[in-house]
């Protein structure tokens, strides 16, 4: 599970968007913003994280429990993976 | 040939030279120049099999415009842009929904005082501590344009609707409206980050709004009214 490299995390206006970047997104037909929380697992992401250290960094940085992070991880997986921005 | 174009020498390629759409932009003279528009960049593949040389030259360059304003505290807006009192006032929206009827309909409604001196690509330039809008020699297919520099004082972004209404945006919402009727495809990291940070400027200090409308003259005094008391309350 890795992050495209066609896509970039910015903070705009308060706001954290994710922009497309190059050649690849040219179809690319809308924006994609993440709340604070998903700015965060998008980061631990560019940092070589897999699922499970995605739950448990939630668990830790936020007060939710394992299964309820577990829920959200993967929520924002399908959702990264539906708009394009993962690689494998 | 030499053009001054939002207050920045710019080398336009002699292929792009369109009499009229650049007369007013023209230089005499010799200079070094700002920005180079540079025909071998143009990039005939983002077009459809058998467009003009003439549409292609005039689509590029305004292209290689765009992100060269980036490195120039700029941003081109694809807007139809109208001068009332001295204020620029930009109608954004996608092609085909209303951005010049809109401003046609200031002209309808407050005559010779609204001034439409761009009807597709004004610059956007933050100078000496304020925004300005700037006609450009890029402007649509009926080649409306000034070549003028006013104080920005809105931008409104167009939906077609059964009533007429207006609303202010907020940041987050003004701040994604922009970016997608400005450049949203960007090639370098370095290009994205100019273009955010000015549109993160814009938003701070220009007022946005979403006008819902029917093509009445209703319209532009709701948006007119709407958008002076804006600026108003900006000290813009």
């Amino acid at each position: 599970m890795k992050l495209s490299e066609n896509f970039a995390l910015r903070q705009v206006a308060g706001t954290w968007v994710v922009m497309p970047l190059g050649d690849a997104t040219l179809d690319f037909n809308g924006m994609m913003t993440l709340n604070d929380t998903g700015a965060f697992l998008w980061k631990a992401l560019e940092q070589g994280s897999d699922k499970e250290a995605l739950v448990a960094a939630l668990t830790a940085e936020y007060a939710v429990d394992a299964e309820r992070a577990a829920t959200d991880v993967a929520e924002f997986i399908t959702m990264l993976a539906n708009a394009g921005c993962l690689v494998e | 040939m030499l053009c001054k174009i939002a207050e920045l020498l710019v080398e336009v390629p002699e292929d792009a030279v369109d009499p009229v759409r650049f007369a007013d932009y023209r230089l005499e003279g010799t200079g070094d120049p700002d920005i180079i528009l540079d025909p071998t960049r143009y990039r005939p593949d983002l077009y459809p099999e058998g467009v003009s040389p003439e549409m292609l030259a005039y689509m590029e360059t305004g292209r290689l415009f765009s992100v060269a304003l980036l490195a120039h505290s700029g941003l081109h807006l694809h807007a139809s842009a109208v001068e009332l009192d001295g204020k620029a006032y930009l109608f954004s929206a996608p092609s085909g929904t209303g951005k010049s009827t809109h401003t046609r309909l200031w002209q309808q409604v407050f005559g010779q005082a609204a001034q439409v001196f761009n009807d597709d690509k004004p610059a956007l330039r933050y100078v000496d501590g304020r925004w300005y809008a700037y006609g450009t020699p890029w402007c649509g297919k009926d080649g409306i344009h000034q070549n003028r520099k006013i104080p920005l004082a809105g931008i409104c972004f167009l939906k077609q609707a059964k009533e007429n209404r207006i609303r202010r945006l907020d940041a987050p919402e003004a701040m994604q409206k922009l970016l997608w009727q400005t450049i949203h495809r960007f090639r370098s990291v370095e290009n994205m980050d100019r273009t955010l940070a000015q549109v993160d400027l814009l938003v701070r200090e220009i007022p946005v709004f979403e006008l819902e409308n029917r093509p009445e003259p209703e319209a532009a005094r709701l948006s007119y009214e709407t958008m002076r008391r804006g600026a108003e309350e900006a000290n813009l």
